[in-house]
């Protein structure tokens, strides 16, 4: 059990792969924003995949364990402490009843940490996931981030704590994280030729794109398009502006979608379905890494890929996210 | 094309043109991710929704293993789906196999319930919204004169702010899927004559209230919770989602909308809308008006044919281009 001190900027409850299926009931899958970290964070702890944990963006976050425990701290690195004494990232730790965890701040790098604990987060299980969608205000704990005195329990161990403890994760299989970041994506469904033009593609793929401060769990703004980039004159039936369309379900996670000429990567919370178009993809194995990009200070590269380079991502990801890349 | 310009290119597949359809575009959109579009011109007829349905319900049918969902609209479907486990290819065999076999829509009865919505114009919560807007996120917007949108929608389509309003509230609405939020339907109007067309938000708000009404391009929405948002505000109607599921309308699902719902919209005073959202949420004693009903789509597809409305389409589409010209841009 951990009682919540300070929830901080933003601490949710977050699963993999999230709320799937319902993209036509306008809910999108939530989850966590970088399912990486989460799910070494879960092999640590020696919970099964997928399961939750609490996701921390910024920091400032500060609790009190109530019973003893295993937990792990992963992804970005905000400074995370126990009685005042910094932790190891990256690996698995025993906690004792009252000790109490503080955040500070993130730094150069990263943007989001997430705190797993031996057999996870214990919330209601809405519509298959554990997740909370917070512009939807569900799921998760009572839909909402954490806030003081929350109460926040965790499932029982499924090994003794011993063989929990002391797991760390490969030297060479902990993430980087970078200023600018990478991001694979495939165009579509709305890119060249009938809806952007050659050069808007060229600029889209040399073009660094800096995340706005407008950005959230929803979408990510990058900095605005020229309007060389559009092929049409205007959005046709769908209005005037060319990025408009007649309303069609976005391809969503990863989506750039364009509204008027701000670009944004739509993420976890974000819109299933919308009036503006969808120029490319970023690559389901590249998602985690835009829940590290910090707002007003990152910066997104694309990257031109194909549906045959993503698979071969998506499965490399799955070896990545297994015990092959844990120290027991 | 030279390999830079393939690479760029997103049409996978087509199948050309029949006499029961327009053509179907196969569009990539990642690897989780496929669009099928029917026509390459952006076209509102409501039967090509009717088609998208009917296909939908076939492919469901087939139960691809790999196939995660399906995410309908007005002339697109959005096929989700796991990479690792449905090729691409084949995913597009099983659609185009459904496709070449529905040869015509004719006979098709389509079951629609109509459900009537009461709607407050200008209410006191969208007009915060647009204040918001004005006062965050774009102080110069001219689609917000006098404070709202109206004056621009109306605008827009070369009539007045009554007219709009009438035109709005005398067309049924066809709901083509759900999506965008929980709960939202995406309405397109049954009658041509009433078909205003508005360009959407540049940029978006951040903020609309619950059970806000907006239009954009040629679809209306309602808000069923805070959120986002690029539509052009019109007013207030009632809870259309509840995520407590506490009034016995939304005790099997948070949700009030179907697809292939019929809308139609009446004006009501604030308060009354106000007074609603109370018998909805707290004594959950309102009576949604909600009758079952259906398309029969010869006919619709005749009356839309019709010289009669045809030339009032027609009448009203100059119109609305002369308005749109003078509009300003957003």
């Amino acid at each position: 059990m951990l009682r919540i001190i300070q929830g901080g900027v933003q601490a949710v409850v977050e699963d993999w792969p999230g709320r799937l299926g319902y993209l036509g009931a306008g809910m999108a899958p939530a989850g966590a924003m970088d399912n990486v970290a989460l799910e070494l964070g879960n092999l640590l702890v020696g919970n099964e995949p997928g399961e939750a944990g609490i996701e921390i963006a910024v920091g400032m976050f500060s609790a009190r364990f109530e019973a003893d425990t295993v937990i792990a701290v992963t992804g970005a690195d905000l400074k995370p402490t126990i009685n005042g004494r910094e932790i190891p990232m990256w690996e698995s730790i025993k906690v004792k009843e009252g000790d109490k965890l503080k955040f500070g701040t993130y730094g150069e790098k990263g943007f989001r940490a997430y705190l797993t604990a031996a057999g996870g987060v214990d919330v209601p299980v809405y519509l298959g996931s554990k997740s909370t969608c917070l512009f939807g205000g569900y799921g998760g704990f009572e839909g909402r981030p954490l806030k003081t005195d929350d109460v926040i329990k965790f499932g029982e161990l499924k090994e003794p704590e011993d063989k929990l403890v002391g797991r760390k994760v490969k030297a060479d299989r902990i993430p980087e994280y970078s200023n600018e970041i990478e991001l694979r994506l495939i165009p579509g469904m709305n890119a060249y030729p009938d809806f952007v033009t050659e050069e808007g593609m060229d600029y889209l793929f040399s073009a660094r794109h800096k995340f706005s401060v407008n950005s959230n769990r929803s979408a990510c703004r990058l900095d605005p398009l020229p309007d060389y980039f559009f092929a049409r004159e205007d959005g046709g039936a769908g209005g005037s502006h060319p990025s408009n369309i007649i309303d069609h379900a976005y391809n969503m996670r990863g989506a750039i979608n364009v509204t008027g000429n701000t670009p944004s990567l739509l993420t976890a919370d974000g819109p299933t379905l919308g009036g503006f178009m969808c120029c490319g993809n970023v690559i389901n194995a590249d998602l985690w890494k835009i829940g590290q990009a910090a707002p007003d200070r990152d910066c997104a590269k694309f990257v031109l890929s194909t549906l045959e380079e993503a698979i071969e991502a998506r499965k490399a990801q799955r070896e990545w996210l297994s015990m092959d890349s844990i120290l027991v | 094309m030279n390999e830079k310009q393939k690479a760029y290119s997103t049409i996978l597949r087509s199948l050309p043109p029949t006499d029961a359809r327009t053509e179907v575009l196969f569009r990539q959109a990642g690897d989780g991710f496929l669009q099928v579009e029917y026509g390459y011109e952006q076209r509102l007829y409501v039967p090509d929704s009717f088609r998208i349905l009917a296909i939908d319900a076939q492919v469901k049918e087939k139960k691809i293993e790999g196939l995660i969902e399906t995410v309908p609209g007005l002339r697109t479907n959005m096929f989700h789906f796991d990479s690792t486990v449905l090729d691409i290819d084949k995913l597009i065999d099983e659609i185009a196999e459904c496709e070449e076999q529905l040869n015509s829509l004719e006979e098709m009865v389509i079951p629609s319930r109509l459900i009537k919505l009461p709607v407050a114009f200008e209410d006191t919560e969208t007009k915060k919204a647009v204040e918001k807007y004005l006062q965050l996120i774009r102080a110069d917007a001219p689609n917000c004169e006098n404070g709202y949108n109206l004056e621009y929608i109306a605008q827009c389509n070369g009539v007045t702010v009554q007219e709009a309003k009438e035109k709005f509230m005398e067309t049924e609405w066809f709901n083509s899927g759900c999506g965008f939020w929980p709960g939202g339907g995406f309405f397109w109007p049954l009658d041509p004559r009433c078909a205003l067309v508005v360009p959407k938000y540049n940029p978006p708000r951040t903020w609309t209230p619950e059970g806000a009404v907006g239009l954009g391009g040629p679809c209306a929405f309602t808000y069923t919770t805070p959120t986002g948002g690029g539509y052009q505000l019109m007013g207030r109607t009632i809870p259309t989602f509840q995520f407590a599921m506490k009034h016995p309308q939304f005790a099997d699902t948070p949700f009030l909308y179907r697809n292939a719902d019929r809308i139609k919209f009446y004006e009501v005073s604030e308060k009354e809308v106000l007074d609603i959202y109370e018998h909805v949420h707290d004594k959950t004693d309102y009576q949604y008006d909600i009758e079952d009903g259906q398309i029969i789509v010869k006919d619709y597809i005749d009356w839309l044919n019709s010289d009669e409305i045809k030339a009032e389409t027609d009448r009203f589409n100059a119109k609305r281009t002369a308005g749109l010209a003078k509009a300003p841009k957003l």
